[in-house]
C-alpha cells in the first residue's frame, strides 16, 4: 500500500476526505461562536452549585458540605453564596456572580446523560459522540454539527480544539485542528528557509486537507502575536486561562472561528477533594476566574457568543471515607452568553432525600444534556438538524436561550 | 548475568568515556552502533509494515535481519527477548541510579533536607531511560510491550508520592512481566504501591470504602467496561480491597495489608462468594478476574488494536482470546497469534507522537541522550507517565490527528541538528547506500523512511519544488529530508 506514491499516502481515514464529503443539509449564516468547556473527570457539581436549602445535603456531606449562607458560626468566606434562596455558589465560584447578576449565566442542574455505567471513559465517549450507546456514528456531535451546516465559512479555523489533541466531540468529516499555543505555531528559521520549508510541505501535503489547513493556519497566526495581544483583562495563569485567551484572540481577529473546544481536567476527586479550600476548590477557582475573565474580555461580543460547560457525570451525593466523592450520576451545565435566560436555575430538582436519589445514592438526571445543546444548535447556531447531531434523540427544549 | 572479558573491556571503555550519560558523543555512537555496514535494499510494503509494528521503527540492521531469516523467525527471535544481548544499552543506563532503587531508597536520595524533595529526578531518569530503550534496545518487541502495558496500567508520575513509587512499578510490574504471564502481571500491579496510591486505595478503608481502584481494576485492567460487572460488584470488590495499602514509615513505600482497616465479613463479587479471609479476599477476586473470558477478550482486542488495526478482524481477536484462556494468560502465546495471524491484515495506524519521534531517530541512525526530546513529546501530548487518567494514552488513529505543527517543528529541528545532544549525519548515512547524486540520496532516504523509494515523478517534482524556492543542493537534501519526515506518509505506520 505504500508502493506507489508514499508521500501522499492516502488512507481510508475520514480526515483525508474532502472538507465537505457530502452536501450539508442546511445553509444558513453562521450564528454564535460556541465555546464548549468539558470538565473531565466528573465534576462534583453538588459542591459547585449547592442546594443549601436541602437538609439532606448537610446530612450526606458532614465534612465536605459548604455551610449555609446564613450559618453565623462560620466565616463568611467559607459559606455558600446564595443565588435564589435554595441554591448557591461555592465561594470559589464567586467570580461568576457578576455574569449571574447580569442574567447572562444560566445553570441547568440535575442535568446529564442516561448512561449509568459510572465509567469516565464510556460516559465521556458517549457524551462526546452524542449517542446513547455503542451503536450510532463514531463521529462527534460538534463534528456532525459542522458537517450538516454550510455557513459559507471555509476557514481552517472553523473549529479548534485547544490542547495537544482534538477533542472527540470535534471529529467528523470536517477537518479540525488542535491548537496548543498560538505563540508556538511557526516553523522557525529565516524568511528564506521558511519559504523552502513551506514549499516542500505544500508539495507533500498537496492532497491533504489537514496539512493544507495547517499551512493556512500558520499563515494566519503569523499575523497574530499573543505577546502583543493587548487586553486589560487578566486571565488565570493556567492552561485553561490560556485556552480561553487564545479563543478570545481568534474571535477578535475574525479568522472564522465557529467552535472552540476546551478541556479542564482533574475533577476525579475520590480523595481529599477539599470543601472550602483544596484540590477541587482550586479547580473551581480556575474555572470561574477563567470564564469571568473571558466574559469581561468579550463583553462587546456577547450577543454573538455562547459558552457551555459540561462534565461526563456527577459524583455520589454522600461523601466517602477519604474526604472525597465516588462516581455518581446527575451533573450540571452552565450556559453563558448574551442571549441566555440567565440568573436562573433551570431544570427540575429531583432532591437529595432518601427515595429521591438513584442507584448507590446519586443525583437523578431530569434534563438530558442534549436538550440543552439542541437548543443552542437551533437558537444560536442556526442549525435545525438536531436529529443528525443527536441521532435517535428527540430534544425537549427548556427555554434556556432567547 | 556474568560479564565476559569483552564485555568487561567495553564497560571499562564506557566508564572512562563518560561518568554521566549527558556527556560526549562517542557514548551515543556506541548506542546507535555507528553507520550501517552494508547498503539497504527496498522492502515489500508488507514486510516494512510488519517491522514497524514489531519495532518502534525499522533500523537498517533490523531490515537486514528480517530479510535474512524471514518474518516468522524474526518474530520468534523478538519474542525470546531474554536471549537478545542488550549489554551496551544496559551499561549505559546504569548511570541512572534511581532505576535500580527501591522506593525507600528513592525517597532517601530525593529527600534533600527536611522533606524538601527533588521530585523531578526519578521522573527524569525513568523518562530518559525509557526513551533510550525504545530507540536503542535490540529487544524491540519487548519494549513495544512495555509501552503497551505502561498505558494499560497507566500511572501518572506527578500524583502525590508517585515520584518515589512509579520507578519501582516500572521495574517490578511492567518490565518484569511485559512478556510473561498476565495473571502474574495483574497480581504484581494490584500489589504495587504505585498503583494503590494512584487509584486512591490507601484511602479505601473499613466503613468508608473508596471505589476508585476496584472499579478501574475491572473496567480498565481486566474485564473491560462491557465485561459484565455491575455497580454492586464494584462496591463489593472495593470492600475486599479495604486495607490494601502502602507503608508510610519503616520500609516506606512497600505494600502492606492493614488488617485493622479491612472490612470484616464475607463478600460477593461477580457471583463468587468470598468468605472472610483478609488479604486473600481481593486476591481471590483478582485471580478470578485475571483468567475471566471477558478479560481474555478485552486484552486480546486491545493487543490486536495495537498491532493490527483500529478495528482488528474479530476472528483473530477470538483466536487470541482462546489462546489466552488455554495458556492461562501467557502473553507470548497470545502475541504469537496476533502477530503471525494478524500482520497480514494490518491497516494503516497513525503514529502516536512517541512512535513518530522514535521511528525518525531509529531510521536516521541518530544519536541522542534522550533529554531534550522530552519537551517535544510534551508538546505533542505524549510525555511518558504524564497521562493523568487511568485509561492511558489513546491508541486509535483518530485520537492523534489534527495537530501537525509540533511534528513539523520536530522534523525540521531534527534534520538541522538543532535538538540539544541529539545528532545525525544524514550525508554520511546516505553515502552507505547512495552513489551521492541528489536523486539517489533522496531514493536511499525514502527507502529508509518508507521501505522503498518514491516514484520518480514524485521525487523529481519534490526536488524541483525545493530548488525553485531558492535552495542550494545541500539545503535541498535537508529540506526534503525534513519534509519527508513531516509528510503524511511518515505519520502512518
Amino acid at each position: 500500500m505504500l508502493e506507489t506514491l508514499p508521500v501522499f499516502h492516502q488512507t481510508p481515514n475520514k480526515t483525508w476526505m474532502p472538507r465537505m464529503s457530502f452536501a450539508p443539509k442546511n445553509t444558513a449564516p453562521r450564528g454564535d461562536t460556541l465555546v464548549v468547556v468539558f470538565l473531565r473527570g466528573a465534576a462534583d457539581v453538588l459542591n459547585m452549585v449547592i442546594p443549601h436549602g436541602e437538609d439532606a445535603y448537610y446530612q450526606l456531606r458532614p465534612t465536605l458540605g459548604i455551610p449555609r449562607p446564613d450559618d453565623s458560626k462560620k466565616m463568611k468566606e467559607e459559606r455558600v453564596i446564595d443565588l435564589d434562596g435554595f441554591f448557591g455558589f461555592h465561594p470559589n465560584m464567586s467570580p461568576l456572580l457578576e455574569s449571574w447578576q447580569n442574567r447572562q449565566l444560566a445553570i441547568i442542574h440535575a442535568c446529564g446523560a442516561p448512561d449509568e455505567s459510572r465509567s469516565h471513559f464510556k460516559a465521556m465517549e458517549l457524551m462526546e459522540r452524542g449517542v446513547d450507546d455503542e451503536r450510532g456514528p463514531a463521529s462527534g456531535w460538534i463534528g456532525r454539527h459542522l458537517a450538516t451546516l454550510n455557513t459559507g465559512n471555509s476557514s481552517p479555523l472553523r473549529a479548534v480544539g485547544m490542547g495537544t489533541r482534538p477533542q472527540r466531540s470535534l471529529t467528523g468529516s470536517v477537518p479540525v485542528s488542535a491548537l496548543r499555543s498560538i505563540a508556538d505555531f511557526h516553523l522557525g528559521g529565516d524568511q528564506q528557509a521558511l519559504q523552502q520549508m513551506r514549499a516542500a510541505l505544500n508539495y507533500v501535503y498537496q492532497n491533504d486537507e489537514l496539512g493544507q489547513d495547517t499551512l493556512s493556519i500558520m499563515d494566519t497566526l503569523q499575523k497574530l502575536d499573543p505577546l502583543t495581544y493587548s487586553s486589560p483583562i487578566e486571565y488565570p495563569d493556567s492552561e485553561f486561562g490560556l485556552a480561553l485567551k487564545q479563543t478570545a484572540m481568534l474571535i477578535k481577529a475574525e479568522v472564522g472561528l465557529e467552535v472552540s473546544a476546551i478541556d479542564l481536567g482533574g475533577w476525579d476527586t475520590h480523595f481529599t477533594q477539599g470543601s472550602a479550600i483544596g484540590i477541587m476548590p482550586n479547580l473551581m477557582k480556575d474555572l470561574a476566574e477563567g470564564l469571568a475573565a473571558f466574559h469581561a474580555d468579550m463583553s462587546n461580543h456577547m450577543s454573538k457568543l455562547t459558552i457551555v460547560t459540561m462534565s461526563e457525570f456527577g459524583r455520589r451525593a454522600y461523601e466517602n471515607g477519604s474526604l472525597g466523592t465516588d462516581h455518581g450520576h446527575g451533573s450540571m451545565m452552565m450556559v453563558l452568553g448574551g442571549n441566555v435566560d440567565g440568573g436562573k436555575i433551570h431544570g427540575e430538582w429531583p432532591g437529595l432525600a432518601e427515595g429521591q436519589l438513584i442507584g448507590p445514592g446519586d443525583l437523578a438526571v431530569t434534563t438530558d444534556y442534549r436538550d440543552v445543546l439542541s437548543e443552542v444548535l437551533i437558537k444560536r447556531l442556526n442549525n435545525p438538524a438536531t436529529g443528525d447531531v443527536f441521532p435517535e434523540y428527540e430534544p425537549k427544549l427548556k427555554n434556556i436561550l432567547k | 548475568m556474568s560479564l565476559s572479558r569483552r564485555d568487561f573491556l567495553k564497560l571499562a571503555s564506557l566508564l572512562s568515556a563518560s561518568a554521566a550519560l549527558n556527556a560526549c558523543a562517542p557514548v551515543y555512537r556506541e548506542l546507535s552502533g555507528g553507520l550501517p555496514a552494508v547498503p539497504w535494499a527496498s522492502l515489500s510494503a508488507a514486510d516494512f509494515t510488519a517491522l514497524n509494528r514489531i519495532t518502534f521503527g525499522a533500523r537498517v540492521e533490523e531490515r537486514a535481519r528480517l530479510t535474512e531469516i524471514g518474518l516468522v523467525n524474526f518474530i520468534e527471535e523478538q519474542l525470546d527477548h531474554d536471549a537478545i544481548n542488550d549489554l551496551t544499552l544496559d551499561l549505559q543506563l546504569s548511570n541512572f541510579k534511581t532505576l535500580k532503587m527501591d522506593a525507600n531508597q528513592i525517597e532517601g536520595v530525593t529527600n534533600q533536607i527536611f522533606d524538601n524533595y527533588d521530585r523531578e529526578r526519578p521522573a527524569h531518569e525513568l523518562r530518559q531511560a525509557t526513551l533510550l530503550r525504545q530507540i536503542y534496545s535490540k529487544r524491540q518487541l519487548y519494549e513495544v510491550m512495555v509501552e503497551f502495558w505502561s498505558d494499560h496500567f497507566n500511572i501518572y508520575f506527578e500524583k502525590g508520592k508517585e515520584f518515589f513509587l512509579k520507578t519501582v512499578d516500572d521495574r517490578e510490574v511492567i518490565r518484569k512481566h511485559a512478556l510473561g504471564n498476565f495473571r502474574d502481571l495483574i497480581w504484581a500491579s494490584a500489589h504495587s504501591p504505585a498503583m494503590l496510591v494512584y487509584l486512591d486505595n490507601q484511602a479505601n478503608v473499613k466503613g468508608t470504602p473508596n471505589e476508585n481502584y476496584a472499579r478501574e481494576l475491572m473496567e480498565l485492567h481486566t474485564l473491560g467496561v462491557n465485561g459484565g460487572y455491575t455497580q454492586t460488584d464494584v462496591m463489593q470488590f472495593a470492600r475486599c480491597l479495604t486495607g490494601w495499602s502502602v507503608k508510610e514509615h519503616f520500609w516506606l513505600g512497600d505494600f502492606v495489608f492493614k488488617e485493622k482497616q479491612h472490612e470484616p465479613g464475607g463478600k460477593k463479587v461477580l457471583g463468587l462468594a468470598i468468605p472472610e479471609s483478609g488479604q486473600r479476599e481481593a486476591e481471590q477476586v483478582i485471580e478470578h478476574l485475571a483468567l475471566h473470558p471477558s478479560t481474555a477478550q478485552f486484552i486480546s482486542a486491545k493487543l490486536a488494536r495495537r498491532f493490527i488495526s483500529d478495528n482488528p478482524p474479530q476472528p483473530i481477536v477470538e483466536r487470541a482470546a482462546q489462546t489466552f484462556l488455554a495458556t492461562r494468560g501467557d502473553i507470548k502465546s497470545v502475541l504469537r497469534v496476533i502477530l503471525l495471524d494478524g500482520l497480514a491484515f494490518t491497516q494503516p495506524k497513525y503514529k502516536r507522537p512517541l512512535n513518530f519521534i522514535v521511528s525518525s531517530l531509529r531510521m536516521l541512525n541518530a544519536e541522542t541522550d534522550g533529554a531534550a526530546l522530552q519537551d517535544h513529546l510534551l508538546r505533542m501530548g505524549q510525555l511518558a507517565f504524564n497521562w493523568t487518567t487511568p485509561d492511558g494514552y489513546p491508541d486509535t488513529s483518530g485520537a492523534w490527528q489534527g495537530s501537525l505543527m509540533p511534528r513539523w517543528q520536530f522534523a525540521f529541528e531534527l534534520i538541522r541538528n538543532e535538538i540539544p545532544k541529539t545528532k545525525h549525519d544524514l550525508k554520511a548515512l546516505l553515502d552507505v547506500s547512495s552513489t551521492g547524486s541528489l536523486q539517489d540520496d533522496v531514493d536511499s532516504l525514502a527507502s529508509l523512511l518508507f521501505g522503498s523509494p518514491l516514484e520518480r515523478l514524485t521525487r523529481d517534482g519534490m526536488i524541483a519544488t525545493v530548488h525553485s524556492a531558492g535552495a542550494t543542493e545541500e539545503e535541498t537534501l535537508q529540506v526534503i529530508a525534513a519534509s519527508l519526515i513531516a509528510s503524511p506518509a511518515f505519520q502512518w505506520r
